[in-house]
């Protein structure tokens, strides 16, 4: 009996000294994004798939939700604990990139096999570029457009609006009270969900955001406050993400919604009617265009200790870019890879629609004080639409604000 | 050296020392912050200077700007509603709470206990449950009210300008509503029997025992609950961000709340300090009449 229990721990010692040995070895990169959060997504999929290979790196990655994710970036960096690699929105990157707190990769960039500067689209370069330097790649990239429940327009007769007055026309012929259907919905919140929907309409009257009071935002704005004020719309906009104001369009509640390709998973799963997309309506027939650009860049954090390994994470994830769409619904942010049919045919048209709409998408700043700016986007149409302000005053007002921020 | 020793172990000395390690305690992780925010309020900071010691001095630029925001009218508004609303929703629902567990009743401190569960959960929690109840379309709240016929309209608690920042009150209410309950049923106990007794033998009745034996008695009690109240108050976050984070357009901002949108929002650390220096003011006269209404607790 002792003489086995010795033989047991003995045996146990020698794995605990073993291990430890092995854990000596191992760099660890430390990986944060908001992946993984409410849906499984490439980063904390790439990492936990880096780390299982044998190859003395280990990752250790860490979802932080949207909402903190630059804060607690900013914070690790202000106090000296920041991640090695940190995944951002992109108008936030340029915060960190123009201060040189991330790592400048451009000549890492030129020796590597795997990652090629050339491919990648202008929009998603521009957000990772400072000064003519690269400080990160981008991870994937979105865009906005509307989706309409096929089946309620087609009951209507009414044929996917393709104007800002085509979509009023349409959200009022859609709406049933009674039966607790919106004619459409959008998301309006404070925060930047509310400023990535609300610009493109900025953009396309003219404006841009630093020229923010077009007379096409006025228009907007009391249209879309005149269609909350008739319960076309819910006044819920205001306080919902895309998330979860589209997944009231999945339950059949609205008839049409604003937002994006992440959405196309969940509504082959969940929406049991026909649907489609088209691209964002715009003021007049054949006017200007525009979309939001959204989508998160990976950097290094420029206080890594271990910047080689960091690199080949980095490398390990974008050599997976294949992935992206036909696992997790995100476009790549470079063209020269293919997209497979899913063999879902909504699916395949509305990826063909987003790429389609990608063209016109325009990124939000580069600025330093991106938050700032908007900030000033979010109040204003907040403002707007609870009716504490006329659209001219509340653009006028975020307009000065901005005037402020720029010069 | 050995009456130093002595006293040390047995006298004055002894009182110092746990006075002094007490006083260190609270310089080091009270007394040095604070200076060190109201320092922040009178400098420019972002978050790149953040950590390092001199910054360019501001002076009152900080506090100019803050006054000149328009929001900040509406904001203080709201810390008004949502302070004293709450105090007194938690107050009267927790005295009321008291005195009914007063009353002898099958398993009254057992349900009593069970209010607590409220108190211990975290904020977060509470304001996630809250966020689902008080939700426009599909909430809780609204289809019990339209099951009831008490509205007829979808009330959107967290969406409408008007209603948010009752909403958050409303779920703080409950948050606090169990501590209000239980320190107030401490005051209720530690009165004497007999004194109600002796009143009710001279005549007097229900309305007339409460006013006069149970409030005047009380008196300490309630200064010390109310002062706790608002410093709890004034210290509650985390509904914010989980119900209506502030909006929507700041209707239910309030000056906590805003403190850190400018700091972590924005990224103007200076002006998140200032916004708190200035609700430092009122936490200490808060932090005054709890001293004052405890003044007659411990005399050592």
């Amino acid at each position: 009996m002792t003489r086995n229990l010795r033989i047991l721990l003995g045996a146990a010692s020698a794995i605990a000294i073993a291990g430890a040995a092995a854990a000596q070895e191992d760099v660890t990169i430390t990986v944060w994004s908001i992946d993984g959060d409410d849906r499984p997504g490439p980063s904390d999929t790439f990492s936990a798939e880096f780390s299982e290979m044998d190859n003395g790196i280990t990752v250790d990655y860490r979802v932080v939700p949207f909402d903190e994710i630059v804060n607690e970036t900013l914070r690790a960096y202000a106090t000296g604990n920041a991640p090695d690699i940190v995944s951002l929105d992109n108008p936030d990157f340029a915060l960190f990139s123009s201060r040189g707190a991330f790592l400048d990769i451009t000549d890492m960039v030129a020796e590597s096999d795997v990652i090629d500067q050339d491919a990648y689209f202008e929009g998603p370069l521009n957000s990772v570029m400072w000064d003519g330097r690269l400080y990160g790649v981008g991870k994937y990239t979105d865009t906005i457009g509307l989706f309409y429940n096929a089946d309620m327009l087609e009951e209507a007769g009414i044929e996917p609006p393709q104007t800002w007055a085509e979509f009023e026309e349409a959200a009022r012929a859609l709406a049933d009270p009674e039966a607790g259907v919106y004619g459409a919905t959008l998301s309006a919140r404070g925060n930047e969900e509310g400023t990535f929907q609300f610009l493109p309409v900025i953009q396309m009257s003219g404006g841009s955001y630093e020229n923010v009071n077009t007379e096409g935002a006025r228009e907007w704005l009391t249209m879309v406050k005149g269609m909350i004020d008739d319960g076309i719309m819910s006044q819920d906009v205001l306080s919902l993400g895309q998330w979860d104001s589209t997944g009231t369009f999945n339950n059949g509640n609205a008839a049409m919604a604003i937002s994006g390709p992440w959405e196309i998973d969940r509504m082959v799963e969940d929406a049991e009617f026909d649907w489609g997309v088209t691209l964002l309506p715009t003021f007049e027939e054949g006017a200007e265009r525009s979309s939001a650009l959204g989508g998160f860049n990976l950097g290094i954090m420029s206080t890594t200790e271990h910047p080689e390994e960091a690199f080949e994470v980095l490398e390990y994830f974008v050599s997976q870019d294949d992935r992206l769409f036909p696992e997790f619904g995100y476009l790549p942010t470079r063209g020269d890879v293919e997209l497979p049919e899913s063999g879902v045919p909504l699916k395949d048209a509305a990826l063909t629609l987003f790429q389609e709409q990608l063209q016109y998408a325009q990124p939000r700043g580069p600025h330093p004080d991106w938050q700032q700016i908007s900030k000033a986007i979010y109040d204003a149409e907040q403002a707007a639409l609870t009716g504490q302000m006329t659209p001219d005053e509340a653009l006028s007002q975020a307009q000065s604000t901005i005037d402020g921020i720029l010069n | 050296m050995r009456r130093i020793l002595s006293s040390l172990t047995d006298g004055k000395g002894f009182d110092l020392l746990l006075v002094g390690i007490t006083l260190i305690f609270l310089i080091l992780l009270a007394g040095l912050p604070l200076v060190y925010n109201v320092l922040l309020s009178f400098q420019e900071v972002d978050m790149f200077n953040l950590a390092a010691f001199s910054r360019p001095w501001a002076g009152l630029d900080n506090y100019r700007e803050i006054v000149s925001q328009p929001e900040f009218g509406l904001v203080m508004r709201n810390t008004g509603i949502f302070v004293f609303g709450s105090i007194a929703g938690q107050f009267a629902f927790g005295f009321a709470l008291a005195i009914f567990f007063m009353a002898k009743f099958p398993f009254a401190s057992t349900i009593r206990g069970l209010f607590l569960v409220s108190w211990v959960m975290p904020g977060l929690v509470v304001g996630a449950i809250w966020g689902w109840i008080l939700a426009g379309d599909f909430g809780v709240l609204n289809a019990v009210l339209q099951g009831l016929g008490i509205i007829d309209e979808t009330m959107f608690w967290k969406s409408d300008p008007a209603l948010s920042i009752w909403a958050v009150t409303m779920a703080n209410i409950w948050l606090g509503l169990a501590f209000n309950m239980m320190l107030l049923s401490v005051g209720l106990a530690a009165i004497p029997r007999d004194l109600y007794e002796a009143a009710e033998l001279d005549g007097a009745n229900g309305f007339q025992r409460f006013t006069t034996i149970t409030v005047p008695m009380m008196r300490s009690t309630i200064g010390a609950v109310l002062a706790l109240g608002l410093i709890y108050t004034l210290q509650q976050f985390d509904l914010f961000p989980a119900i209506t984070e502030g909006g929507p357009a700041n209707s239910s901002n309030v000056a906590q709340y805003w403190a850190w949108q400018w700091s972590f929002r924005i990224f103007d650390f200076a002006k998140g300090a200032t916004v708190s220096v200035m609700m430092l003011a009122f936490v200490l006269i808060a932090s005054a009449v709890y001293v004052w209404s405890t003044r007659a607790e411990v005399r050592g």
